[in-house]
């Protein structure tokens, strides 16, 4: 039987760099809020565990809309912290592994179902497109060796699996999470993350072909 | 090991019991003055439950009791209880002899309120219950203390427990509850699910 798996969407911070006014989350892409697409792309996962922050009572209602069995996590320090806190806080009581979704990441439907069907440890990253971008630098087979805020064969978009006994309360982004169990396998996806204003836009774009 | 300690309005049963009680005895209109100030914070807690004990007092211990018997309690928590019953407890503000039939059905074990009886009605409050110090009381014995709530009166015991849990259940919690909550579970499958993983 597959290790069980928890899937934790990140939704505390306050999305300042998009400049909408409010929780990536409630964006509405395409007519749906940003966070309704996601339910949606796991809707077969049993554990999904939502870290909550700024405005988490709107997210709160926004999701029972569609889902009532979700365990909501609380990141009282979301304005202090980045995602690398909210993956460990999501992780820490689910299940032996532990799938980090950024709150503001739209990822292919077809490429989720194939990372939920993989056994073990990975990380997930998509061709170059965002404006503030990390980068992965890969080896032939496509596996992480290193992350970059320079240069790098992809772009580092997430989501990413490890197991929970790993992580750590730290101040730091999700990648620094993973940085010292590197090398870990790479998978390509079709994904974007919408951290700006020309994100979002591209983002429109991006998902019409879905 | 972990100990889980619950408390029971909204958290095991499915409705609050007050206004169980107040409705039978046809007092609703007293009590829901009284809570609604308690909501808006008027009323301090304590204040609030030594008058409330004050109106509920008088009405028959044993009425009560079979009444409240009766209440509707979350199945699957229920079963989680019975699975892990040593290590699962009530904390509630109730009085005891209101309480004893519904907490016997449950099978755990229970911290309550308690009050002096006389001729089958309560004549004197003698102690309230304060959660945290049940919470506390467990940590200084080495356990791992979840607790599981909803309401002001669960707001400290929630601070002082290692993990709580905001049960949104029956209603949605207060905001004093949100505000120190590591989690937050609005159905049975949520928290189940989450009690089974702390185990």
């Amino acid at each position: 039987m597959p290790a069980a798996k928890s899937v934790i969407i990140s939704c505390a911070g306050i999305g300042s760099r998009l400049g909408l006014a409010t929780t990536k989350a409630l964006i509405n892409i395409n007519g749906k809020s940003l966070i309704r697409h996601q339910l949606e792309l796991f809707k077969d996962v049993e554990d999904i565990r939502i870290v909550v922050g700024y405005q988490a009572n709107d997210v709160v209602d926004e999701v029972r809309k569609y889902r009532e069995d979700v365990i909501f996590v609380y990141n009282h320090r979301y304005f202090e912290t980045k995602t690398g806190a909210s993956y460990y806080l999501g992780a820490k009581d689910g299940n032996e592994y532990a799938i980090e979704y950024d709150g503001d990441l739209l990822v292919h439907p077809d490429d989720i179902k194939t990372l939920l069907n993989q056994d073990g440890e990975w990380i997930a990253y998509a061709d170059k497109m965002s404006d503030d971008a990390v980068y992965v630098k890969t080896d032939e087979n496509g596996n992480v060796l290193a992350f970059s805020r320079e240069q790098g064969d992809y772009e580092w978009t997430g989501p990413c699996c490890i197991k929970k006994d790993k992580l750590k309360y730290s101040s730091g982004h999700v990648f620094n999470q993973l940085e010292p169990y590197l090398p870990i396998k790479g998978i390509k996806v079709r994904a974007c993350d919408i951290d700006t204003y020309d994100d979002y836009q591209r983002a429109l774009e991006f998902i019409k072909g879905w | 090991m972990t100990k889980f300690i619950f408390d029971l309005d909204g958290t095991i049963t499915k409705q609050e019991t007050l206004p169980i009680i107040s409705k039978h005895f046809g007092i609703q209109e007293e009590i829901d003055t009284l809570t609604k100030e308690t909501i808006k914070g008027n009323v301090p807690f304590v204040e609030s439950f030594i008058k409330r004990v004050f109106i509920l007092g008088k009405l028959p211990i044993n009425e009560v009791s079979n009444l409240l018997e009766k209440v509707e309690l979350y199945p699957k928590v229920i079963k989680f209880i019975s699975e892990n019953k040593e290590n699962c407890i009530i904390a509630t503000g109730n009085l005891e002899c209101w309480v004893e039939k519904l907490v016997a059905k449950i099978g755990c074990k229970c911290y309550c309120s308690d009050g002096l009886t006389e001729k089958n009605q309560v004549v004197k409050l003698t102690r309230i219950l304060r959660k945290e110090n049940i919470v506390l009381k467990f940590k200084t014995d080495g356990e791992k203390v979840v607790f599981i709530g909803d309401g002001n009166n669960d707001v400290e015991a929630m601070r002082e427990a290692d993990i709580s849990i905001a049960s949104g259940m029956t209603h949605f919690p207060a905001n004093s509850v949100l505000s120190v909550a590591d989690y937050l579970v609005l159905n049975e499958e949520a928290l189940c699910r989450q009690l089974n993983q702390l185990l």
